[in-house]
């Protein structure tokens, strides 16, 4: 039986369709097979940042529909064993599905693959509930300001309303210089505020925009700061138990700060 | 709760007591220093001080004279603070830290409770978050947890929240003007006592200690270090 595991997180542009190309990429690459299905009906974006919309045939609302079967709707990568998509439909939007449609593809591919990764658009209204219909586990991913970790905060309250659990946090766009000079939040404070299991912090990483444009997961690229912190949390995911490293670099940074401030 | 380091190491502290602004600077410092600090501490407060009075604790004679003076016309200059005394620390009269909630003289309605006595309670044994409310209004709230920004508690009686409040609070819905708001860190987007809702008490920064909020003199909600009940 797999799992299926909604990637949400209430802001838009936090990078929920990032980490859920990555991670399923990476969960392939660890041998696994996963499904990415991509809920942002409307929108659809998830094909495109894997580089498989040209092989789109099929979406979920053609499932839903019964216009195919919900193998035959599946695409598969052919980079990596074991890794498909299902596609949104751009045609429709958000109302023409309901949260049943949902959780019915997700109970069918559970019993086939070993992750069900559902990519949720942005808000708390209809696609969240969509997305959220057939997890069993939430990654909620934030980026370290304000408004995102309040967005994050409402939607951990409306999964735990839905005893979705366990309910893992990715911090995204993390970046050390600017923790470094007091400009963004650091991961203590994150946690403070949200209170529930952090699974891995990933860092603000150039390399993520080429990736998205060119369809190849940054994944692939193993020496990227980016593609370390994906390929770890998909190890966690799996049950491995690897130590979160510290990004916030406070020894060699501040020390080097400390330094230069009592020297001069 | 993560202690805020920048006032755990801070040379010089500006606290809000019951008569007023304080400005408590540690010994063995220089007027540069000094300086350097209350610039930090002032900025740390994120709102503007102009025209209030503040109180110089000095923890040890540190400072001369001289640079007192100097002290009290920069605070004037640059923050529009007016020194109304000076404290040398060399006595044994102590900083008013724990000065002891008084009684109150507000008029209340007749058909509203005075004390909390008899008032039912609801323990919550969760985090409210943005988003959420909580409401018990036929007596008091004890949150086992935070109240975080975009989330309410409201409360008949007295709320108590075991954690951080960072959300809103409204207390003595009931009427009761005796209500207290508690928190081990206090960092409210918004109070309300009964029906005094303060613009000023809104929005500050956690200082680290538990602290309460109640109606003090002339309706206004206060809030000071919580010691005991
Ligand atoms: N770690 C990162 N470093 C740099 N850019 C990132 C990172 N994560 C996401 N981005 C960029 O942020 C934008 C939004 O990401 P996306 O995954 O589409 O967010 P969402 O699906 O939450 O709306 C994209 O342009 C993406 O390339
Ligand atoms: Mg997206």
């Amino acid at each position: 039986m797999g799992k299926v595991i909604v990637v949400t997180s209430g802001k838009g542009g936090v990078g929920k369709t990032t980490s859920a190309a990555n991670l399923g990429t990476a969960l392939a690459l660890l041998g696994k097979s996963v499904v990415l299905v991509d809920a942002d009906v409307g929108l659809r974006n998830l094909d495109i940042v894997m580089g498989l919309e040209s092989r789109v045939v099929y979406t979920s609302m053609d499932v839903i529909e019964k216009e195919c079967e919900l193998n035959k709707a599946l695409v598969r990568d052919r980079r990596v064993n074991g890794l498909m998509l299902l596609a949104a439909s751009q045609k429709n939007n958000k109302d023409d599905m309901q949260p049943e449609h949902m959780k019915a593809i997700c109970d069918n591919l559970r019993t086939t693959y070993d992750f069900i990764l559902v990519d949720s658009p942005a808000g708390i209204e209809r696609g969240f509930r969509n997305a959220s219909a057939g997890a069993d586990e939430a990654i909620v991913v934030t980026t370290p300001d304000v408004s995102a970790i309040r967005d994050a905060d409402r939607i951990i309250g409306l999964l735990q309303n839905a005893e979705i659990e366990p309910i893992n946090l990715v911090i995204n766009r993390f970046s050390p210089q600017l923790v470094g000079n007091g400009s963004m939040m650091d991961q203590a404070d994150v946690l403070d505020i949200l209170n529930i299991d952090l699974i891995g912090v990933v860092p603000e990483d150039s390399g993520v925009i080429t990736s998205t444009n060119r369809g190849i997961p940054l994944v692939y690229e193993d020496g990227s700061p980016g593609a370390q912190a994906y390929m770890r949390i998909a190890r966690r995911l799996t049950g491995q138990r690897i130590p979160i490293p510290d990004l916030e670099q406070k020894g060699l940074f501040s020390s080097l700060l400390n330094w230069f401030t009592k020297n001069r | 709760m993560v202690p805020n380091s920048t006032m755990v190491n801070s040379t010089v502290v500006l606290r809000a007591y019951k008569d007023g602004l304080h400005l408590i600077i540690k010994p063995h410092l220089s007027i540069a220093e000094v300086e350097v600090a209350i610039q930090q501490e002032i900025s740390r407060m994120n709102r503007s001080l102009a025209g209030a009075t503040v109180q110089i604790d000095l923890k040890s004679p540190t400072l001369n004279d001289e640079e007192i003076d100097y002290l009290r016309s920069k605070l004037r200059e640059n923050y529009d603070l007016i020194v109304r005394g000076v404290d040398l620390g060399d006595d044994s009269a102590s900083p008013p830290i724990a000065a002891a909630p008084t009684t109150h003289t507000i008029s209340q309605r007749a058909d509203v409770p005075s004390t909390r006595e008899g008032e039912p309670s609801r323990v919550v044994p969760y985090t409210i978050r943005s988003g959420q409310i909580e409401e018990f209004p036929q007596g008091s709230l004890i949150i086992y947890g935070d109240v975080n920004s975009g989330g309410e508690v409201r409360a008949g009686g007295d709320i108590v929240v075991l954690g951080t409040l960072r959300g809103s609070a409204r207390a003595g819905t009931n009427g009761r003007l005796s209500a207290v708001i508690i928190a081990m860190d206090f960092a409210p987007l918004q109070l309300q006592i009964g029906n005094c809702v303060n613009r000023s008490t809104a929005n500050q920064e956690s200082r680290g200690y538990p602290e309460i909020a109640r109606i003090g003199e002339e309706n206004v909600i206060i809030i000071e270090k919580f010691v005991k009940f």
